[in-house]
């Protein structure tokens, strides 16, 4: 009977298929890696007792509960058996250990997996757990990435042992992406652009028109972006920035400067280099890059303007982190002097300067681009406090669905997130017409730092135990005169105090006053001799005269003073009681002067000459800073030897000893 | 009955192809750019911040500082040296500095200033300055 035959074919077949499930349970892939990952343990095993420790482990999904980290199930060690295991340090995967890092081996029980890694904690198959599959959830980060992890616990700026995140959040406040995007926390940021107000003294209509057109080209040092504006588009703006009234008193100065005789450049060729310019900018790329390159800036503006603007910066731009010099009159044009002669676009045409005269028509089609643009986010007016933030929120970008990404026109890349960033920062409105966003000319490093610190930008804040952000004891700052000359000299552009400041200085001011000796403070401000030679960022020479020298040290003196830096370290003995003779040895045992020269002793030019220490330093700050460089700045390549508090001190007495010649001491620039 | 018979097989068809058939394939994760791993690269950050100035960028022993020194900063470029010495043993030498191996104090120990980890790193990226080709 066929018929029979066939159901009987049938119904076997359907049993089959009712066995398909709970056989695919069992030969689930998890399965089999643990039991190769017993065979390879056992192998691997130092002991007959361990080998079967391995042979004993039952075949059963393994997990990490984080119940505070919002009740996080990890699962992932179901097949990666390995991670904690030293044995396993070459294994094949999913077996390898995990590189040790500031958080592995000893963390995983506290901060599990997908925590750092992204992807489907309570997954179990590969697919689904690393997001390949097309319906799971978010993927994981892949490992060009993988700091972004570390962000979404660790606040601040610099987070060690996270590069990449730490570069991606510098670059994003250099960079002003805070003045157009809301981020928590950045809600104060304001961005160093200068104002506008003064620009149709500044400069001319060409320059304008060339520098709107690729500021990167002009000036390699440039933050703004690239606006990719059409002629017309550059024509409505620069009619409009040459339109807008100039304030009347920076009016007036500016013109009167630029009615001023001509200096004499020889002297400000002297001038300039004292002043240490390239701390911050540079001149043919030579210099820190922080702030505009010169070579060219006598051909972007003027010299009424340049005189203007040296003599009293921050009433052009009170956000910049220039300080005002204590130039005299007949300097300042000797230092502009100098400018006009060397500092010059040689190809520029010579009307590069000459003023645009504007037409009020496209001066008003120019104020609405200037609107539509967001110029008015960094380059907003010198008085105002706020500006309206009109890019989208950044914050919880990195938890965006691939699926509620816009790829617009970018059929060309694959539907991930880091894609998606990696796209957007590169080039902005490939993705469709009409976009704002300018270009940025991130370099490829750049672009996957500030993907990683964009991906590290969850929508909701981690638990508040896991959360990290390294304190800085808050910086007192004074007021009164004393803030002023902070203020006039920008101290914090490059100094930390406390919480406070920028990090072009190596020396932080916070503990200043119970490190160097006052004299020497005051004649260093009076003029400052290069403590590190082989350094471009090095102190400037203001100017200052001596009465202020010594108002800003005697404020540091009391101020910025440390309780744990003794100011005698010998306890009331004398230095000799400590043994100078034998810190001299030591000197030479623990290798100093691979890095410290001592006078015609010589040695290494790559830490501070200690030719003159006991006119410089502390005894108690030498003492305290043997004991362990490391705290008192946490990357001084200094190296802690570990001294015993005898060797310290010896060395210290040593130290003691060295002054500089007489005669040599700096002779002080009284004005 | 041939009816019933029909549609009974092809349910049952039906039902095991459903069972077997394959979800459909993810769109490809963009393959992370050919870069140095996580270690690597933070080796060679504690390598820059750490161990240029006298080794030179190149591993060569030609940092800048390193003309002030005598004996020279060793050469990693040279592949008999990287050859010579364990793991191990340039950890040590990092970790205890120069003196504490038998060789000049100019090389300073590093062992209280740079945590294992970092110490591990660098000999990471200290193998990877060797010259490959003679």
């Amino acid at each position: 009977m066929p018929l029979k035959r066939l159901f009987a074919i049938s119904s076997l077949l359907f049993l089959a298929v009712l066995a398909i499930s709970p056989a695919k349970n069992a030969l689930r892939p998890y399965r089999s890696f643990q039991r190769r990952f017993a065979e390879l343990g056992a192998v691997r095993a130092k002991s007959q007792k361990a080998a079967r420790e391995y042979e004993k482990r039952p075949v059963a999904i393994r997990q990490i509960w984080l119940r505070e980290f919002d009740d996080r199930v990890d699962r992932c060690t179901t097949c990666h058996l390995g991670v904690a295991d030293p044995l396993m340090q070459d294994a094949p995967e999913p077996f390898s250990s995990h590189p040790r890092t500031a958080h592995t081996p000893e963390g995983f029980e506290r901060i599990g997996c997908t925590s750092c890694h992204g992807g489907q904690g309570l997954a179990t198959s590969e697919q689904e757990a690393h997001g390949t599959a097309a319906d799971a959830g978010p993927p994981m980060t892949p490992a060009a990435y993988i700091e972004a992890g570390c962000g979404r616990c660790h606040g601040g700026e610099a987070v060690p042992g996270a590069p990449r995140l730490s570069l991606g959040r510098t670059l994003m406040a250099r960079f002003d992406c805070y003045a157009c995007h809301v981020v928590r926390g950045q809600e104060t940021f304001r961005s160093e652009a200068p104002p506008i107000e003064t620009l149709p003294l500044k400069t001319g209509g060409e320059w304008v028109r060339r520098w709107l057109k690729s500021p990167r080209t002009l000036d390699p040092n440039a933050t703004m972006p690239d606006f990719h504006l059409s002629e017309t588009e550059i024509e409505e703006l620069a009619n409009a920035l040459f339109a807008r009234p100039v304030p009347d008193g920076l009016a007036r100065v500016i013109r009167a400067a630029s009615g001023e005789p001509p200096g004499s450049a020889a002297s400000g060729k002297k001038i300039f280099s004292e002043s240490r310019c390239i701390s911050c900018h540079t001149v043919e790329g030579k210099g820190n890059g922080s702030a505009p390159e010169l070579s060219k800036i006598a051909s972007a503006a003027t010299r009424g303007w340049l005189l203007a603007y040296l003599r009293a910066p921050h009433s052009f731009n009170p956000r910049t982190r220039m300080p005002q010099y204590g130039f005299s009159e007949a300097e300042s044009r000797d230092v502009v002097a100098y400018l006009e002669e060397e500092f010059r676009d040689f190809e520029a045409p010579k009307e590069i300067l000459d003023p645009l005269r504007p037409n009020q028509t496209v001066a008003e089609r120019g104020e609405k681009l200037f609107q539509r643009l967001g110029c008015f986010a960094c380059h907003g007016p010198a008085s105002g406090s706020e500006s309206e933030r009109f890019g989208p929120t950044l914050d919880g970008i990195g938890d965006k669905k691939p699926a509620s990404l816009d790829f617009g026109k970018r059929v060309d890349l694959p539907r991930t997130l880091p894609a998606w960033l990696a796209a957007k920062l590169e080039v902005p409105r490939s993705f469709a017409q009409g976009l704002r966003m300018p270009s940025f000319g991130f370099s490829p490093e750049e672009t996957r730092a500030i993907a990683t610190a964009l991906l590290a930008l969850g929508s909701e804040p981690v638990p508040e135990a896991y959360r990290h952000t390294v304190k800085r004891p808050p910086a007192v700052l004074p007021g009164g005169e004393t803030g002023k000359l902070l203020d006039r000299y920008r101290c914090l552009s490059c100094h930390q105090i406390g919480d406070r400041g920028g990090d072009l200085a190596t020396a932080p001011l916070t503990y200043e006053g119970s490190k160097v000796r006052r004299d020497w403070l005051v004649d260093y401000l009076v003029l400052s001799t290069s403590i590190r030679p082989v350094l471009e960022e090095r102190m400037p020479i203001f100017r200052m005269s001596r009465a202020e020298a010594t108002r800003l040290a005697d404020a540091i003196a009391s101020f910025w003073v440390d309780a744990a830096i003794p100011e005698d370290p010998f306890a009331g003995k004398t230095a000799s009681e400590a043994d100078p003779r034998e810190g001299q040895r030591l000197y030479g045992e623990l290798g100093c002067r691979a890095c410290h020269l001592i006078g015609d002793a010589g040695g290494g030019y790559y830490g501070p000459p200690l030719t003159d220490s006991a006119d410089r330093l502390k005894p108690g700050w030498v003492f305290t800073w043997l004991k362990g460089p490391q705290r008192w700045r946490a990357d001084v390549r200094c190296p802690d030897h570990g001294l015993r508090d005898t060797d310290a001190l010896r060395l210290t007495a040593y130290l003691g000893t060295l002054k500089a010649p007489t005669g040599a001491k700096a002779a002080g620039g009284e004005k | 009955m041939r009816t019933a018979a029909a549609s009974w097989l092809a349910t049952v068809v039906l039902i095991s192809a459903a069972g077997c058939a394959r979800r459909p394939a993810a769109p490809a994760v963009p393959a992370a750019p050919a870069e140095p791993s996580y270690e690597m690269r933070l080796g060679r950050d504690v390598y820059r911040h750490y161990c240029q100035t006298c080794h030179g960028e190149t591993g060569a022993g030609d940092g800048f500082n390193a003309f002030n020194l005598d004996p020279r900063p060793r050469d990693f470029s040279d592949p008999a040296f990287q050859k010579k010495k364990s793991d191990a043993e340039l950890a040590d030498a990092i970790r205890r500095g120069g003196s504490g191996v038998g060789l000049s104090p100019l090389m300073p120990p590093w062992g209280r200033t740079l945590s294992t980890q970092q110490i591990d790193q660098a000999v990471l990226y200290v193998r990877s300055l060797k010259k490959t080709s003679p």
